[in-house]
């Protein structure tokens, strides 16, 4: 039986009497990139954050390579996490953060330092090594965040809205980053307000509407789900997470003032 | 914009610089996976903080001028002069009350620099003025209660030793001044540690400039401590040195607080002095005045630059190369504890408090032996401030706790880290008050002895209070607001570790009483026994 690279079942997270994820169940095979699409406070961002090991969740099981968090060390190794408010360490420089990062990860300078120089070179970070990342602008703390998170070469990539803050052209190369990685066998799980870009980029989506997941599959499978096949992956996600309805009636409304 | 309605506006800027001082920049975003009462609490708490910490600096100023002023003036020793004794606890009050307020200012300054809260202020209906007038109100709230307690307790004790009514026009004077120098030094040093030390830099002279601006930085605590500890002696040097060497008084007759002190003086005791000295002491403190008054106007231009953006971190140059030097997990963790603290001054003036405990300890052994009583007086006072630090060095885990937690971090690495960190510290305040003991030709050998075998009871408590935060805080995360919100637990921590470093000194006193050869012996035993516990229980740790 093949190995799931995630695996996630009856996941429950909350934040006082709040529920943000309710039950939610889905997996993530190998060479996979996974979409996890959804409104705001859907609950997008506490699935990932499990995920990466950042945050407990009150029940349910996650595993990642089949180990579960019990083994935490471990199970965080395969993983590179990219956050979606990027805070570091602000007083630091990306080189005293990175270096930081790789020491936990214990990672070897003849490994990391080539890895790293293709990477700072690609995302053109190199000019703002020795900058305080509190000067730095939002697109290059997310360029050290994801760095960060690429610098160990692991299995699984666990980016939240990895592409906001970012140009063009490291958006483009980002994108490029995740297919060969996914294409090498490694997987992705990554959450976007973009639906442009999860039709292109994922092979699966899931579509998570009040800390549920209210439908899952490729974007083709949701298309005979919902009965649109011509419909865009917005439109699925506008009739999957019941957004679509009296949405022509507010349009209308506020272009009548 | 009426000023009640600037007023108002300034109050919700000045909560949220106490929040963001206190919890919200050291909690990475971990504020979100709160519940919405839990925040709430923590807002309430940091009010509460921010209170506590200006009550704290009025009671100081107030304990001073009633314990040390009064005194110092009314009980100065016979072969003293009257008027000298009162010039000295004059300018000791005024000195204390500059280094007082600075000290506290110094904790929340860098957060009012960089505040972000007037990111929020800029795009709002209000004219650059207006922000400017909110901040530099929001600024009075910082320092109200410290500002009018120094006026309150000043007139009130000039007025109890039977000042004159010109003299107290004067006192207010001198402490208006002094409060606004205070506010100077501490805006200027948050404005240029902001715009020109925090920032990165690999070269030595960067990393030499860090360090001597941390120095300076805690010179207001080194400064405050000082006169706090020793101002009678001071008044009494003072006055005694200015007694025999009467051309000293024409110098300080100039210098601040002394010029201040004197106008004081001569218009307390009208014949006290000659008429040369009391044009001298005028003339500079009518030039201190105006110097204030142009540190008022710029601490006005300065809050026009906060509340318009216009400080901001300074970039450095391109860099070299892209290498990276990774070190073994916890010495990873040493070295970005010290480069956060090097740029932080909250966080520097902690890790310096013990060296400036200790230094202050040996010079206060004064003069002959160096006894065991004076020994371990210095022990509990030195590992006592050092058991302070564990707390602070894990709450820079929660800096980035977001970020971090998704590290594969081990629980062992960090206790290794943390516990080292502050066993160096306390090491090298031991190294301190030894060298201070062998400038001052005074017997080294129990200091030293005791000193680095205590080193095994310090590192066995730091260990201790590592492991139980570790423990208690690591998947709920180590944020500021997480360690210190529920004060309970935090002390009872703290007097944990203060037991483990207590129990070989009373051992040991306790065997000086009863068979004196074995106090060595005692408190060696206990020390090894306490590090060899503790190190079985953090390596069980998983």
């Amino acid at each position: 039986m093949e190995q799931l690279a995630v695996k996630v079942e009856g996941l429950v997270v909350n934040y006082g009497s709040f529920i943000a994820v309710n039950h939610a169940s889905f997996s993530v095979r190998n060479g996979e990139i996974y979409g996890l699409l959804g409104p705001n406070g859907a609950g997008k961002t506490s699935t990932i954050k499990v995920l990466a090991g950042v945050l407990t969740p009150a029940s349910g099981k996650v595993e990642i390579l089949g180990k579960s968090f019990s083994n935490e060390v471990a199970t965080k190794s395969q993983i590179g996490y990219v956050p979606e408010e990027v805070v570091l360490f602000d007083s630091l420089t990306p080189r005293e953060f990175l270096e930081f990062a790789s020491s936990i990860r214990r990672l070897e300078p003849d490994t990391v330092n080539p890895r790293l120089e293709k990477l700072t070179s690609a995302f053109e970070l190199g000019q703002y090594f020795d900058t305080p990342i509190a000067a730095l602008s939002m697109g290059n703390k997310q360029k050290v965040a994801i760095i960060a998170a690429l610098l160990h070469d692991p299995k699984i990539l666990i980016f939240d809205e990895p592409l906001i803050g970012l140009d063009a052209r490291s958006s483009k190369i980002l994108k490029e980053l995740v297919t060969f990685h996914a294409k090498k066998g490694g997987s992705v799980v990554f959450s976007t307000h973009i639906m442009e870009i999860a039709e292109k980029l994922c092979t699966r989506v899931g579509i998570i509407n009040k800390g549920e997941i209210a439908s899952e599959g490729t974007v083709d499978d949701l298309r005979k789900l919902v009965k649109s096949a011509e419909g865009s992956l917005e439109d699925i996600f506008l009739k999957v997470t019941e957004q679509e309805t009296g949405m022509q009636d507010i349009i209308r409304a506020l272009e009548s003032e | 914009m009426r000023f009640s309605e600037l007023w108002r506006l300034s109050g919700t800027v000045y909560n949220e610089v106490s929040f963001q001082s206190i919890f919200s920049l050291r909690a990475g975003s971990l504020l979100k996976q709160r519940g919405k009462t839990d925040i709430e609490r923590l807002v309430n708490s940091a009010r509460v903080n921010a209170l506590i910490s200006k009550v704290l600096t009025a009671i100081f100023i107030a304990v001073f001028g009633l314990f040390v002023f009064i005194p110092s003036t009314v009980n100065a020793p016979w072969t003293l002069s009257r008027e000298l004794a009162f010039v000295g606890g004059v300018s000791a009050f005024l000195a204390g009350v500059l280094f007082l307020i600075a000290f506290m200012g110094l904790q929340v300054a860098t957060s009012f620099v960089s505040s972000k809260v007037v990111d929020v202020l800029g795009p709002l209906p209000l004219s650059k003025n207006d922000v400017s007038k909110i901040v530099f109100l929001c600024l009075l709230r910082v320092f109200d209660l410290p500002l009018i307690s120094a006026h309150v307790v000043f007139l009130a004790a000039y007025l109890a030793i039977g000042g004159s009514i010109l003299g107290a026009l004067i006192a207010v004077v001198c402490i208006f001044a002094t409060e606004i120098f205070a506010l100077v030094l501490t805006i200027g040093l948050a404005d240029f540690f902001y715009s020109r030390v925090a920032r990165g830099g690999r070269s030595k002279w960067q990393v030499l400039t860090r360090f001597l601006f941390m120095l300076v930085w805690i010179l207001p605590t080194f400064a405050a401590y000082f006169i706090m500890s020793f101002s009678g002696t001071i008044v009494q040097s003072f006055a005694s040195f200015a007694q025999s060497l009467s051309s000293l008084l024409q110098v300080l007759v100039l210098v601040y607080p002394f010029s201040f002190g004197f106008l004081m003086a001569h218009a307390t005791f009208p014949s006290g002095f000659d008429n040369p000295s009391l044009g001298l002491s005028f003339a500079a403190s009518i030039g201190y005045v105006a110097a204030s008054v142009y540190g008022l106007r710029w601490i006005a231009k300065t809050a026009g630059r906060i509340g318009t953006s216009q400080i901001v971190a300074r970039k450095v140059e391109a860099m070299k190369d892209t290498l990276i030097r990774p070190r073994i997990p916890w010495l990873g963790i040493i070295q970005k504890d010290l480069r956060v603290a090097s740029r932080t001054p909250s966080y520097a003036s902690l890790f310096l408090l013990p060296f400036v405990q200790s230094a202050f300890l040996a010079v206060s052994f004064s003069y002959g032996e160096v006894d065991l009583t004076k020994t371990f007086g210095t022990l509990v006072g030195v590992s006592m401030m050092t058991l302070l630090l564990p707390p602070t060095l894990l709450s820079i885990e929660g800096i980035s706790s977001a970020y971090v937690k998704s590290l594969p971090m081990k629980k062992k690495s960090l206790i290794l880290a943390k516990t080292s960190l502050s066993v160096g510290i306390y090491l090298l305040s031991l190294i301190i008050a030894l060298a201070v003991s062998l400038y001052r030709r005074q017997d080294l050998s129990l200091i030293a002895t005791f000193g680095f075998i205590h080193t095994l009871s310090v590192s066995a408590a730091a260990m201790l209070e590592v492991t139980i935060l570790t423990n208690r805080f690591w998947k709920e995360g180590f944020a500021v607001g997480n360690l210190y919100s529920r004060l309970s637990n935090y002390i009872l921590i703290l007097i944990l570790g203060f037991v483990v470093v207590l129990l070989p000194i009373v051992a040991a006193f306790t065997a000086f009483i009863l068979a004196p050869h074995l106090v060595l012996p005692v408190f060696a035993a206990i020390a090894c026994v306490e590090f060899a516990v503790m190190v079985a229980v953090a390596s069980r740790v998983s």
